[in-house]
């Protein structure tokens, strides 16, 4: 009786996976994502400008409903915080650092105990000197955003929910005042 | 007879196999941090010779819209250069005589995308992306935020660099 052919098969057997194609492909994608790569990250800071009416009608609106908080700032000065609702104004002042800079940890502080006292308010504007620096407003910004500390957080309502909950976000919509006078 | 000095046999048409297993981790450690980078946000936005933007802590990434451009030595829209600056001011020439915030070039250019707008029916957003060096005085930024504002782009949005 013939006996049917087995081929020998060696379950120990290793082979080597060719990975030449593969880093074929990679050489080719490595440099198209180079190109396409931002380094650099770049991201925005949101600003409004009213117009004449514009103004007018956000201004009405804050005096209805929230106090105008107004930041008055130069290189000569420092920084003054102006809070007014329903003809009741209130100005604090902020010196200017011994090396003569705009002192932001104080500005913070400040604006976080605006922020607990109108929680409701998110709109600040912004009047700077001729002098300030684009990069010292920027960081004035950044100030009144967002409290240094996480741990301290405001109240806010949820719009969809109506529930109350936290934030850490005080003055995130800046607007510069008296920019349409000219 | 004196001894020879041992001589390994070697073959001249050996061929070799290049281990390459090493090559394609590193590429694929390369890749993912490319990956990682890839700019993937809704606006690109291209660097601009002479400014140094200023860095912030804000989370939101650019959005699409005019790109002005602000240097120590030019003010720019998109690529095309619209007025001089000197001794950190606009040069007089692109100012209103009678308004010294108002810049005409800006104002023209930016007009003319407003009336382009309007005859192809297409509503002006009014965003402005604003690229400016961080070493600007607000005097001069404000005559480029005052011009935006007056010809219908009250929206301004201001590139930074992702800060500490």
């Amino acid at each position: 009786m013939r006996r049917r052919y087995k081929p020998a098969i060696n379950h120990n057997s290793e082979f080597e996976l060719d990975l030449a194609p593969l880093l074929a492909v990679m050489v080719k994608l490595v440099p198209v994502m180079l190109i396409s790569s931002a380094f650099v990250q770049m991201m925005m800071v949101e600003t409004e400008l009213p117009q004449i009416v514009q103004a007018a009608i956000a201004k009405q609106e804050q005096q209805i409903k929230n106090p105008v908080i107004m930041l008055s700032f130069d290189r000569q000065h420092g920084i003054e915080i102006l809070v007014e609702q329903d003809g009741d104004r209130k100005t604090e002042h902020i010196d200017l650092t011994s090396d003569k800079k705009f002192d932001y940890a104080a500005l913070n502080k400040k604006m976080q105990a605006v922020k607990t006292q109108y929680p409701e308010a998110f709109k600040v504007q912004f009047d700077p000197g001729a002098d300030v620096s684009y990069k010292e407003i920027v960081r004035l910004m950044d100030e009144v955003r967002q409290s240094r500390e996480k741990s301290v957080r405001f109240p806010i309502k949820d719009t969809k929910t109506g529930e109350m909950t936290t934030t850490d976000y005080m003055f995130p919509e800046v607007i510069f005042s008296q920019m349409t006078e000219g | 007879m004196p001894r020879t000095r041992f001589k390994p046999q070697v073959k001249q048409n050996q061929t070799f196999s290049l281990n390459i297993t090493s090559m394609t981790d590193m590429f694929t450690i390369l890749l993912v941090f490319l990956l990682q980078n890839f700019a993937a946000g809704e606006a690109q936005i291209q660097a601009v010779e002479n400014v140094r933007l200023p860095t912030s802590n804000t989370e939101k990434n650019p959005v699409n819209g005019i790109q002005i451009s602000l240097s120590p030595r030019e003010l720019k829209m998109d690529q095309t250069t619209l007025a001089k600056v000197e001794n950190q001011d606009i040069a007089g020439a692109n100012l209103d005589p009678h308004d010294p915030s108002f810049i005409k070039p800006l104002f023209e250019k930016l007009n003319q995308l407003n009336l382009e707008a309007k005859s192809k029916n297409l509503k002006n957003s009014g965003q402005v992306l604003l690229l400016a060096d961080q070493d600007l005085p607000y005097s001069l930024i404000r005559k480029v935020m005052y011009t935006a504002s007056m010809a219908g782009f009250p929206n301004l949005k201001l590139i930074t660099t992702v800060g500490e």
